[in-house]
């Protein structure tokens, strides 16, 4: 069994807290546990703190590594902007001494000290690279023949494409391929790789501009006939789901397209039922998506 | 060396390079306090006439025996001023350079008191190493009479044709079945609009006629020895499957032949066979079977295909030539760089986006289209075209293998692309994307001017990304308009990607066998960026074009005129002089290790047996006197000439006594 703290972030638990419950428990069926990362803090959000001051944002992204080094375990986490701060925090300062002393400098203030002994990883890396689409398809006990998914990447855990070991930032596959594994079809539609909106300050900054970039995206992915958005971050999925009531309200368009997180999917595919899953507490309802299912 | 050295020290000014910075009459002064020296004196500028009669002079009247300099690189005046020790009666050996400008009063101008204290440092080095200097003698060798050109693309043939000219029996091999290189694929040429193949085919003509050039296609250097006015070339002829004297270029066998290939000639836009020549035009008119995809189904050797002439043998091998040659010229041009890993402009996944050199294809009537410019995914006719310029040059990326050098050919060649779009399709709108436009030549800029009369719009920004609609296969290409501020835009029917040029893959094979370099953008090396752009570090070797970087044709042309002119200098005069500064064994300290055989980066060490012992040579001609034998002999047993351990040991122990 492999063990990682999971770094919950900051959405996730406050909103949706169905994404935190499926990532552990679709974990648990590949012999992957996710305990309780004891001390974490925010992680800390890289367009609001990055923007402002890069060695703050990164003295803070590693306290929190910091601390998973010294319990000697690796970090998974569920969200792109968390994955980000500290996924960036962690490679930067593990290549750049330089930057790595002046962090530890400000880190010195807490006795702490960055080793760079231990890796974040994101939960969909994890799952495609050391558990692979042939074991998650082995886990699937409800298969989703017919069903249409529209996926949503989000630009953090892509780009900057040298900060990523990903390959591909503009037609990469294995998000598509762990999404074929559960036997749904994922759907190619206009702009595929375009961002949510929310990211970078925008959706707190300019809420019109944010929910008008999201309903382009929402419009592409209805025209591409799309059942079901997935995601593998909180921040996207509260954009893509709460944002269609928003864009209700303010431009009268209704697109009524369940939003999940993969590890919800995968849940769903695994045969757990929605309650345990949290799909319950989704602003769009995952009815039609149910019925489509079972 | 028993006789007493008597050493005169020259201070050069410089004007104010070097006596701005620090006190020249105090060096000179100095310098007469030090061993050896008998004479000290400065001069404002000791490269200049009354400079180096100065020295000439000075050596008569002070009965000197050795002569150093202090003033600039010796890169730049070494050879005057061994000519004025030499005209002094000195052996201009004995001469030695210190160099206190570019090491010491240019980087230390903010510090002259310290830049003076190097400055000492500096003169008493070089007042001890002339101490220790010995007097040599170059050597002369003959030169072969023949010359040898790697590339027949524009500038291997116009090279070839002025070697050919000029007297000289010229080997042309190009690695293709035909000559012609990239020009060959062009439809006109920038900014004067003449028709690509109409100006190069009467000099691939004149190359096959001309008796002093032999023409060896479908070739490729395998192995090249020697030096500068002897070098040993073997080039393997390529097996055509046709003997060349037979085929009389009728092209039966091609029309039999039932295989059919992409033709890289236009880049896989149009078929051909599998017994083919590249394009009509080709030189020579000669078939080639690709064994590669041939069945051997025999229908080209039959009656009605090849028949009688009996021109086609499947079993006829590769041959090996060797040739001897007295210097040696590389064209090898470039390659196109792989716009494919430029992900977010789509090519090769959205049908079309095509590259520059394909429109070029599509512009030219002998092209897949015969010459009407239609889109790939349906065949229409575009009515409007984005071009990307800078795709891939100019840019800082590493991550795509993009290239921070300008391409200087993708502004003028797109300007044309646009000039033939307007003309060719009324109502055709090209959509420039630019950082700058860059009409550097002669006739350049006039050519942007009638563009923009003529229709062309100019946006000033890079290009973010280009998506397609699956349906129309319409492109839309985001950019940032840099002038008005503000993102842009655009939905286009097509789009031409003006991708860099890079270093041909097929030089890297070159730079092994001739012992070349490149610079840091991965283009040959040569001997200096403005004054010897032709010539390269290995003497007797010579660049020719787009292979030392990226250039257009008339500027090819110029260069590899230049190149030709250089190659022939040797062989006109019939004898080379070798600098006398090459490593010699002591064979009888030699122990036969081999160690200088795996370190010498130019081949000149060699292993004989000599009174049935293995004692290590050194090929004097070959040898470019680096000393890295010398300091991995584990016998000591190799000396560098005019830099021996005891000369070097002498400079140490000099700068030493500062301290």
């Amino acid at each position: 069994m492999k063990e990682y703290n999971f770094f919950l972030g900051c959405i996730a638990p406050n909103r949706y807290p169905g994404i935190e419950a499926s990532a552990v428990k679709t974990s648990r069926k590949f012999d992957i546990e996710l305990r309780d990362f004891k001390g974490a803090s925010c992680c800390p959000a890289p367009g609001a703190f990055g923007s402002m001051d890069v060695n703050a944002w990164l003295a803070l992204g590693a306290r929190n590594i910091c601390l998973s080094e010294k319990e000697g375990k690796d970090i998974a986490l569920i969200c792109n902007g968390c994955y980000k701060s500290l996924f960036e925090a962690n490679h930067r300062l593990k290549a750049d001494p330089a930057m790595r002393e002046k962090v530890n400098s400000i880190l010195a203030n807490i006795d702490y000290e960055f080793q760079g002994s231990v890796e974040v990883r994101h939960l969909i890396d994890i799952l495609y690279n050391d558990v692979g689409p042939e074991k998650v398809k082995e886990s699937v006990e409800v298969p989703l023949t017919g069903l249409n998914v529209a996926i949503h990447y989000g630009c953090h855990l892509l780009k900057p494409k040298f900060d990523r070991t990903f390959g591909s930032s503009e037609r990469p596959r294995f998000f598509d391929e762990l999404v074929e594994a559960l036997g749904a079809t994922s759907i190619d539609y206009k702009e595929k790789m375009m961002c949510c909106g929310a990211g970078g300050g925008v959706r707190s900054y300019k809420m019109d501009l944010a929910l008008d970039i999201a309903n382009e995206k929402l419009y592409n992915m209805n025209q591409a006939g799309a059942d079901v958005i997935v995601d593998v971050c909180p921040f996207c999925h509260l954009q893509l789901d709460r944002g269609q009531v928003e864009i209700k309200e303010k431009f009268g368009d209704v697109y009524n397209l369940p939003v999940l997180h993969y590890n919800q999917l995968l849940g769903m595919a695994q045969g757990m039922n929605p309650e345990e899953l949290g799909l319950d507490a989704h602003e769009i309802s995952v009815e039609p998506l149910l019925a489509k299912i079972l | 060396m028993d006789e007493e050295k008597r050493i005169g020290v020259f201070i050069c000014h410089c004007g104010t390079n070097i006596a701005g910075v620090i006190d020249v009459k105090e060096l000179a002064e100095y310098a007469k306090t030090l061993p050896n020296v008998a004479h000290a004196q400065d001069y404002t500028y000791m490269c200049s006439t009354p400079g180096q009669a100065m020295i000439r002079d000075s050596i008569k009247e002070h009965n000197l025996n050795g002569t150093v300099v202090a003033a600039c690189s010796p890169r730049l005046h070494e050879p005057t001023f061994r000519k004025a020790t030499e005209e002094g009666g000195v052996n201009s050996f004995l001469f030695s350079m210190a160099n206190i400008r570019e090491q010491d009063t240019w980087v230390h101008m903010e510090e002259p008191e310290k830049a003076m204290e190097k400055a000492k440092d500096v003169v008493r080095m070089e007042v001890a190493r002339a101490s220790m200097l010995e007097p040599l003698t170059p050597k002369t060798v003959p030169v072969e009479k023949a010359a040898l050109v790697i590339g027949a693309g524009i500038a291997g043939i116009q090279a070839s044709l002025e070697l050919a000219d000029a007297g000289i029996k010229t080997y042309l091999v190009e690695k293709e079945p035909s000559i012609g290189g990239n020009m060959s694929r062009l439809d006109k040429t920038f900014p004067t609009l003449d028709c690509s193949q109409c100006i190069l085919t009467p000099k691939m003509v004149d190359v096959e006629r001309n008796p002093n050039i032999e023409l060896m296609t479908y070739s490729e250097v395998e192995d090249v020895s020697g030096y500068i006015g002897n070098f040993d070339v073997t080039i393997r002829q390529k097996s055509r499957y046709v003997y060349e004297d037979k085929c009389n270029g009728c092209g039966k066998c091609q029309e039999v032949c039932p295989v059919s290939r992409p033709n890289e000639f236009d880049l896989g836009l149009m078929p051909r066979k599998a017994a083919y020549v590249p394009f009509p035009q080709a030189v020579p008119l000669k078939f080639t079977i690709d064994m590669d995809s041939c069945i051997k189904c025999d229908l080209c050797k039959g009656e009605e295909a090849c028949g009688d002439l009996e021109a086609i043998d499947f079993d006829k091998p590769d041959e090996l030539t060797t040739v001897k040659v007295g210097s040696i010229i590389v064209a090898t041009g470039f390659d196109m760089y792989d716009v494919e890993r430029k992900e977010e402009w789509g090519y090769k996944v959205f049908d079309n986006v095509v590259t520059g050199i394909e429109m070029e294809r599509l512009i030219s009537a002998s092209g897949p289209t015969g010459g009407n410019i239609i889109r790939p995914s349906d065949g229409q006719k575009p009515k409007s075209v984005g071009f990307v310029l800078c795709a891939g040059s100019r840019d800082q990326d590493e991550e795509d293998g993009a290239k921070p050098y300008c391409s200087r050919v993708c502004c003028m060649y797109s300007l044309k692309h646009a000039h033939q779009l307007i003309e060719k399709i009324p109502g055709c709108v090209p959509y420039l994307f630019y950082m700058d436009i860059r009409s550097f030549g002669k006739a350049y800029e006039e050519f942007y001017y009638r563009i923009q009369n003529e229709g062309g719009k100019f946006i000033r920004g890079r290009v973010a990304r280009i998506t397609e609609d699956p349906i129309t296969k319409n492109l839309t290409v985001t950019a940032e308009d840099t002038l008005l501020g503000t993102p842009v835009e655009m939905e286009v029917d097509m789009v031409v990607l003006a991708n860099a040029v890079v270093p041909a893959e097929s030089t890297q094979k070159l730079k092994t066998l001739l012992t070349l370099s490149n610079s840091p953008d991965g283009w040959l090396l040569e001997a200096h960026p403005k004054l010897n752009p032709m010539s390269t570090t290995t003497d007797g070797v010579f660049l020719a074009g787009m292979c030392q970087g990226p250039r257009d044709i008339p500027d090819v042309v110029a260069h590899a005129a230049a190149a030709a002119a250089a190659a022939s200098i040797p062989i006109h005069k019939g004898s080379v002089t070798l600098e006398p500064i090459y490593a010699i064994v002591d064979q009888e300290h030699c122990g036969g290790c081999a160690t200088c055989i795996g370190v010498c980066p130019y081949g000149a060490t060699e292993l004989n047996e000599v009174d049935s012992k293995l004692v290590a040579s050194v090929n004097e001609a070959k040898c470019k006197g680096c000393g890295t034998c010398g300091s991995a002999c584990p016998s000591g047993a190799i000396k560098m000439q005019h830099f021996t351990n005891e000369q070097i040991m002498s400079e140490i122990e000099a700068f030493a006594q500062g301290w």
